[in-house]
């Protein structure tokens, strides 16, 4: 029972719940204000994600005549639901290991898809031919960059595995106990073609430029997001913090876990991600130009996914070949 | 009985005399031929040439060369006689030789014409009375001697004569005449003398006695003669049709109701007295039975079917003499009347065939009678070569003393009575006369024509070769320069060949039929050939089964045609509406002559394959197979005919009238009866096996168990499929509930007798019975204003019943049995419901392929059952595993790839190998979510049955730990898994894309299954189940959604979600979970099989599976944007909610789907059972605990966290709701005019760039826009 109560506490309130929203909302903070910096503006202020969300708060619920209504307010909850969750079963190297009964990496793999479906559902259940649009587009992309990512945890899973005596383990705690032991995947040259198709990976899975496709604003004025207002639409600006926190702590758990424990690990993981945040994401995207949805499928089929097959190859035949 | 001779051999040479005699004849039967136009020129030359017998017989000499020639010359006097002095009276009458003037001249002077008729039959040595056997004699002494020469043209002689004897007697007696002629005055003693020497011919045909001993006495002969007995006194049996054949004549000429009475009465009587009889042995028992009963169905239905027809007395006079010939033949005890009854039956049945007296009936009977005949005059060669080496006609002193002649001469002996029943048998090349008189014939006859006649050459096969000679002395004959069972071999596959391929393209009814027979008769053979009583018995259960299967299709057959007047299979469009008892009896028989069970046609069809295997003649089971599989091509043409198209014929037919009908129930019944029981045939049969054996020195080996073992469940499930289809004739709706009741029932039958599954099976028959209960009260209401829908629920309920059965199996033929029950007749009529050219095609397709799948398990099986020599599943794998590699391998890959068929693993061609998307929805989710899931059922159970890793790392291994056998069948699943799921992604027809995605979740289920792990096994189990739940619901809420709309494609459809909420609130959770998304049950199940991928090693299997659930989400997300969200089509503005029997079944589906994520333990702790008492290492699993694995995390604490986590956002998201939510109009930029329809983007244009490179990439260009397979 106590661990059940530990459970939830990790969900509600650290490393999940509280704790990673705020931390998604003030990294969120960060790239917008980092951002207008290097863009040349002001820039809002750090907060300002917490005030937007406030005030979605106290707006009115509207919903498209053609809506389904309870499958479009459903999409941004379970979205979030997802991600709250998914925040708590990211380890924190030396400070927090999820609880297995939780789910290991493969369950946190497919609740990292779950808010793209649920963006999928939003556009697809408000009825408009942008958010359709933006669906479609999702998909696809989900398509182009979940091969890759599914061979990169395997990759790691094999290497880390292979290493403790068994084929593959999908224990992140594992893996990061692993390499604050051996030291980091990030320079272990069987590992690099994984590391390249990660790099790859989280700006498409995040959506942020140059694969922000379903939602561009220019093209399908945010696409699924369109027609959302309100509390819902908060749901959803919750739901892309808690993501880009989950995504970038997974990178850290796969790549470069901290040999520490207490609170310098802790200290050096919130450093690692906010560095993470801003160089990987803020400086990818206000220096790129966003792709076509053909060119984004294509190059992700070309570059990420060979990389991640070569990753896997590598870790198997390091291994002692198939048998 | 003294014996003339002791060893034959050239002694004696010829007298020129004899040679001069032999040259004269045939040159004189060669000349007669060639002046054929002329008939007094014909009969001038036929005559002299007739001398030439005479003098062989004085220039051999001998008592019965001598004997021979004076009897001759009698018999010349009477019988020529009779022919020159009726011809005269003829020709004069017509006023010209020529042969066409005379054509017709049977109307014109009827009883000039029967007694020229009756005279050029006995010179040819036919009549109903015995026939003259002078030439029987001459032949004998010159065989006797020696002179091989002189008897063979002697013979050659005869077959000539034959041929222009027939042409006139054709063309003068019976043929209708051409032109009208003025007859001139009669000449005034023609007649008179004409019908003296016809009393006399008659006299010395029936009391033959007298007159040869005057011959002996003019030969100068004394005292016990050495001329041999050819005859021996009739039987009783053969007198009771016969002499009753006249009197049912008188009776006709009396009132034609009483002859129909008197001929049923007869008929029975004739059976009844064979039936008791007690002086047959075993093989002509059988055939006795059967040709008198076959006869007597006959009979019955001839009363009906002759009831207007012309010359009906004749018909029945000619009918109970060929009934008389054919138990006549099996009577026989000695050659000499075996071969005067077999020359009796061609003549008798000859008549029958010409009946109708048309140009094409007549030119059907000459060749008939031509070929035949002519067989006969090769058989009576050597029955004399026979005589004349061991002294005696008697089958028991030929049986004693055949071992021990000459190969050389055994073998021409042989070889001529294998001649003689090939012909009667219509092996190719001999068949050529069976195509043409079968449909020529009367329907009445051509069912025993085809069903006996051919019969009576297997029996002269079985009776002469196998009982009499025996396979040992046919082995010993060999050794004269080729085995005559090897010949039989070839002939046999060469017509099961030819009669399959020429009846795939027969457009003529009965044509198809006739050369059905071929394929069938060509079967018999070659399995008779192979010469073991294993291999007897086999051949002779079909010989009986195939006899009452082949005539009810050509009564069937006859019915149609009498009713409608049509021939072509073509024209018989819908006629099962206008006679649906005829046409359902024409089905029944179809699919049991497609090997079908639980039909007659399917044991004897598994038992001639089995007794194939066993003798390791597998190429023959292999050929049996491949030509079942052309059967099942061109009988089901027929039966689609009947009862998918529609009508199109006049309205006045009506059913078939009630002695036809009579005829035929009887049949039916006795083929489910002989399909059910089939212990009384095999009893017959096994005794004519005994002496098969006894005479070869052969094993006796035991007959199999070849009866299906149903349980409680399956019964109440078959018997209530009948009720269904009777209460559907009434009453639809009612059939509908009463189709729910039964399932519930059998399930209910299924857990009383839990005691006769293996826990496996248990849960897997439980849902069977379960879901199919579900899904047939959706299909009530799916099926609302559907039409024959009592037809569609009593198949889906046969299919049930099949599934059950196939889990209760514990023999091999049950196994069988039910596996072809499940998934041939009763799905193919499932879903062709809807009688669309598509529907057919697919249907079609779909059977044909089941059709082949089961080939290759069939022969797998045979081949299992053969090599361990046991049918029992528990000990075949001990069994198997101490045989060879080489034996064990074959048989087990034919089975698995039947299993892996059964799953439409590397689904290629979609169409052919899956069930097609127009079949009615409820069954086309029933066979995705749980027939289907036979394949990897079988996989599983025949793995642990078949030996598990021990055996299976036999056969090569291990890669991974798992045997290489067992490997392959991973890989394939796994490519099966990524070309499937991405197939799916492509499709916009509602079903297809559910049905690439089923495929795609086999490939899940079978693949974790054949890792043999208890991991996998695990996972594979539990995903087998939860897609059973989910893909059920899928497709029923699909279904929902097409009565909603009236649509087929997604394009179609558009926004039913708010119309539907509750279909589509089940289809998005169930869609969803099936994607894999957690907690979802789905995901538990997905998350344990990629577990024991990786920890099996198969790391890329593993990979590829993970990667198609995306693939599974995209084509969910398609069809749930496409129909239910979006904006709504024209279509979907009119749709409501489904109704209650529709929603009822998801709801209970979702929820349990549903409780399963929440608590995964429910079926986790009964498949750790299952695992555990399959053999395998059980994994630990509690109600409320993990899952099994590595880390194994609990979807009950996930599930908790998440709806914790949902409640407190829950309140954020009503803070909107305050004022009350606002529906707003979508965002159109500004054009806000647009109507729905406008803006909505449909299935087709989303995916785009996936849609391309997936297509690139899997060759999969883009179809025509055509329904459901585009």
């Amino acid at each position: 029972m106590t661990s059940q109560l530990a459970t939830l506490v990790a969900v509600l309130i650290f490393p999940g719940g509280l704790f990673a929203l705020v931390l998604g909302l003030a990294l969120k903070g960060a790239d917008r204000r980092v951002a207008a910096r290097l863009q040349g503006r002001v820039g809002p202020p750090l907060v300002q994600p917490f005030f937007d969300l406030i005030k979605l708060g106290f707006k009115r619920t509207m919903v498209p005549t053609e809506a389904s209504e309870t499958v479009f307010l459903a999409a941004p909850l379970v979205g979030s639901v997802a991600m709250l969750i998914g925040a708590a079963l990211v380890p924190i190297a030396g400070v927090y290991a999820p609880d297995t009964q939780l789910g290991n990496l493969l369950v946190l793999l497919y609740l990292l898809a779950v808010p793209g479906i649920c963006l999928m559902i939003a556009g697809s259940a408000s009825g408009s031919p942008y958010g359709a649009i933006g669906f479609s587009r999702e998909m696809a992309l989900m398509l182009a960059y979940e091969g890759p990512i599914v061979l990169i945890v395997a990759a790691v899973g094999m290497r880390t595995g292979m290493a403790e005596g068994h084929w593959v383990t999908f224990s992140l705690t594992e893996i990061v106990r692993y390499q604050q032991t051996h030291g980091w995947f990030l320079f272990d040259p069987i590992l690099w073609p994984a590391v390249a198709a990660f790099a790859f990976f989280y700006p498409a899975n995040l959506g942020i430029v140059p694969f922000d496709i379903p939602e561009a604003e220019t093209e399908v004025l945010e696409g699924p997001l369109l027609e959302y207002s309100g509390p819902a639409l908060g749901l959803f600006k919750v739901m892309s913090a808690l993501k880009a926190v989950v995504v970038l702590g997974l990178g850290i758990a796969l790549f470069l876990p901290l040999p520490f424990t207490g609170p310098l690990a802790f200290v050096g993981w919130l450093a690692e991600i906010i560095v993470l945040m801003l160089v990987g994401v803020t400086a990818l995207r206000v220096s790129a130009g966003r792709m076509r949805i053909d060119q984004a499928f294509v190059f992700f089929l070309k570059w990420p996914l060979l990389l991640a097959i070569a990753s896997v190859a590598a870790v198997a035949l390091a291994a002692g070949g198939l048998s | 009985m003294p014996s003339l001779i002791e060893i034959v051999s050239p002694t004696t040479a010829p007298a020129t005399i004899a040679w001069i005699g032999a040259v004269l004849l045939l040159a004189g039967e060669i000349a007669a031929l060639m002046s054929l136009p002329n008939l007094k020129r014909v009969i001038i030359v036929s005559t002299v040439a007739e001398f030439g017998y005479i003098l062989i017989g004085i220039g051999i000499g001998g008592a019965s060369g001598d004997t021979g020639a004076f009897m001759h010359l009698g018999y010349q006097v009477a019988m020529r006689g009779l022919v020159i002095a009726s011809g005269w009276y003829i020709i004069r009458r017509t006023g010209s030789t020529n042969l066409n003037d005379l054509v017709g001249s049977g109307q014109r002077m009827p009883l000039a014409a029967t007694l020229f008729g009756f005279g050029v039959f006995s010179v040819m040595g036919l009549s109903p009375f015995k026939g003259s056997f002078s030439k029987f004699l001459i032949l004998y002494a010159a065989i006797e001697r020696g002179q091989w020469l002189l008897a063979t043209l002697a013979t050659v002689a005869t077959i000539v004569a034959a041929v222009y004897y027939m042409i006139i007697v054709q063309r003068v007696c019976l043929e209708r005449p051409a032109q009208r002629i003025e007859l001139q005055p009669a000449p005034r003693l023609a007649l008179p003398i004409a019908v003296v020497l016809a009393a006399l011919t008659v006299l010395i045909s029936l009391w033959p006695a007298p007159f040869q001993h005057f011959a002996e006495a003019f030969a100068g002969l004394t005292g016990p003669s050495g001329v041999p007995e050819f005859e021996a006194p009739w039987s009783t049996l053969v007198l009771i049709p016969y002499i009753g054949g006249f009197v049912v004549y008188g009776l006709g000429w009396v009132s034609p109701r009483l002859r129909d009475v008197g001929a049923v009465v007869l008929a029975i009587a004739t059976v009844a007295a064979v039936a008791v009889s007690s002086d047959l042995d075993a093989t002509s028992k059988l055939f006795a039975l059967l040709f008198s009963g076959i006869s007597a169905l006959m009979i019955v239905y001839s009363t009906s079917y002759m009831a207007t027809a012309e010359w009906a007395n004749r018909y029945y006079f000619f009918a109970f003499l060929m009934i008389g010939s054919l138990v006549g033949l099996t009577t026989a005890h000695e050659l000499g009347n075996f071969y005067v009854f077999w020359e009796l039956m061609t003549w008798t049945s000859y008549f029958l065939v010409i009946h109708e007296q048309n140009k094409k009936a007549l030119n059907a009977g000459l060749v008939y009678f031509l070929m035949c005949a002519g067989g006969a005059y090769v058989m009576q060669y050597g029955i004399l070569v026979v005589h004349a080496s061991i002294g005696s006609f008697e089958f028991s002193v030929v049986a004693e003393k055949i071992g021990s002649i000459p190969p050389m001469i055994g073998l021409l002996a042989g070889f001529c009575f294998l001649v003689g029943f090939a012909v009667k048998a219509g092996l190719v090349p001999l068949q050529s006369w069976l195509p043409l008189a079968h449909p020529a014939a009367p329907s009445s006859v051509s069912g025993p024509l085809s069903g006996i006649l051919t019969k009576a050459g297997i029996f002269g096969f079985v009776k002469i070769l196998f009982a009499v000679f025996g396979v040992e002395t046919l082995r010993r004959f060999a050794l004269g320069g080729f085995d005559l069972n090897s010949l039989l071999l070839v002939l046999g596959c060469a017509t099961l060949i030819y009669g399959e391929v020429r009846a795939l393209f027969e457009p003529e009814l009965k044509r198809m039929l006739a050369f059905s027979t071929l394929a069938q008769v060509g079967e018999i053979v070659a399995i008779l050939a192979i010469g073991t009583a294993l291999a007897t018995d086999a051949a002779l259960l079909h010989v009986t089964n195939h006899a009452v299967m082949k005539t009810l299709l050509f009564y069937a057959a006859g019915a149609f045609i009498m009713r409608t007047g049509i021939k072509q299979i073509d024209g018989l469009a819908g006629l099962g509406r206008m006679m649906p008892w005829t046409a359902g009896a024409y089905a029944l028989a179809s699919f049991a002559v497609m090997g079908l069970p639980p039909f007659s046609g399917f044991t004897s069809k598994f038992f001639m394959i089995y007794a194939a295997a066993s003798s390791g003649y597998y190429a023959v089971a292999a050929l049996m197979l491949i030509g079942g599989v052309l059967g099942v091509v061109y009988y089901s043409r027929v039966v689609s005919v009947l009862f998918f198209h529609p009508y199109r014929g006049r309205s006045d037919v009506t059913e078939s009238p009630i002695g036809m009908l009579a005829a035929i129930g009887v049949l039916a019944a006795a083929i489910v009866f002989g399909g059910l029981f089939p212990a009384y045939q095999l009893d017959l049969i096994a005794r004519v096996g005994e002496l098969v054996a006894l005479k070869g020195a052969l094993a006796a080996g035991a007959l199999p168990s070849l009866v299906m073992s149903w349980p409680l469940g399956a019964t109440i499930a078959m018997v209530g499929a009948i009720l269904v289809l009777l209460v559907g004739r009434s009453s639809a709706a009612w059939a509908g509930r009463l189709a729910v009741v039964v399932l519930v029932a059998a399930l209910a039958g299924i857990i009383v007798e839990y005691g006769r599954y293996d826990m496996l099976s248990l849960a897997f028959a439980a849902l069977i019975a379960g879901v199919g209960a579900l899904n047939m009260l959706h299909s009530t209401a799916y099926l609302e204003h559907s039409h024959a829908q009592g037809r569609f629920f009593a198949a889906f309920t046969v299919m049930i019943a099949g599934l059950i059965g196939l889990c209760s199996a514990k023999d091999i033929f049950t196994f069988f049995g039910f596996w072809e029950l499940m998934s041939s007749w009763a799905l193919w009529v499932a879903i062709s419901h809807e009688e669309t050219a598509e529907a057919r095609r697919e249907g079609f397709k779909y059977f044909l392929f089941n059709t082949v799948g089961a080939s290759f398990m069939f022969l797998g099986l045979a081949m299992v059952a053969a090599n361990t020599g046991t049918f029992e599943l528990a000990a075949v794998g001990p069994a198997l595993l101490k045989l060879p590699v080489l034996a064990v391998a074959p048989a087990v890959t034919m089975v698995f790839l039947g299993l892996v068929m059964k799953a439409a693993m590397l689904c290629i061609r979609i169409d052919y190998q899956m069930h097609p998307a127009l079949a009615p929805t409820p069954v086309s989710g029933y066979i995705s979510a749980v027939l289907l899931k036979s394949g990897p059922w079988g996989v599983l159970k025949l793995f642990v049955l078949f030996g598990g890793t021990a055996l299976f790392s036999k056969l090569g291994g291990p890669i991974n730990g798992q045997p290489v056998f067992m490997e392959v069948i991973s890989v394939i699943a796994g490519v099966t898994i990524v070309y499937a799921g991405a197939m799916a992604v492509l499709q916009n027809g509602i079903k297809l894309l559910l049905i690439y995605s089923t495929v795609c979740q086999l490939g899940y289920v079978l693949m974790a299954v054949s890792f043999g792990t208890s991991l996998g096994v695990t996972g594979g189990l539990m995903h087998f189940v939860n897609h059973m739940l989910l893909k059920d619901t899928l497709f029923l809420a699909a279904g929902a959604a097409m009565v909603a709309s009236h649509a087929s494609m997604l394009d179609e459809l558009g926004g039913l979600g708010r119309r539907m909420p509750i279909t589509f609130g089940c289809f998005l959770l169930s869609g969803l979970s099936l994607a894999g998304v957690p907690p979802l049950n789905g995901f538990a199940s997905k998350w344990i099989i990629f577990e024991a991928s990786f920890q099996s090693g198969h790391w890329l299997l593993g990979a590829a599976a993970m990667i198609s659930s995306l693939f599974t989400l995209a084509a969910v997300m398609k069809f749930a944007h496409a129909a239910f969200m979006g904006a709504p089509t024209k279509k979907a503005l009119a749709a409501k909610e489904a109704p209650i029997a529709m929603v009822v079944p998801m709801l209970i589906l979702t929820t349990l789907s549903v409780v399963i994520g929440l608590v995964p333990g429910l079926l986790l702790v009964p498949i750790s059972a299952i695992v555990g008492d399959l053999g395998f290492a059980p994994i630990a699993a509690t109600f409320t605990g993990p899952l099994p694995g590595l880390e194994g995390w609990s979807p009950s604490v996930l599930s908790v966290m998440v709806a914790i986590v949902a409640l407190i956002l829950v309140p954020w998201l009503r803070l909107g709701h305050r004022a009350g939510i606002v529906r707003s109009h979508i965002h159109e930029s500004g054009a806000g005019d647009l109507p729905p329809a406008e803006t909505r983007i449909g299935a087709g244009a989303l995916y785009e760039t996936p849609d391309a490179i997936i297509r690139r990439a899997l060759f999969a260009p883009k179809p025509a826009d055509k329904g459901e397979h585009a």
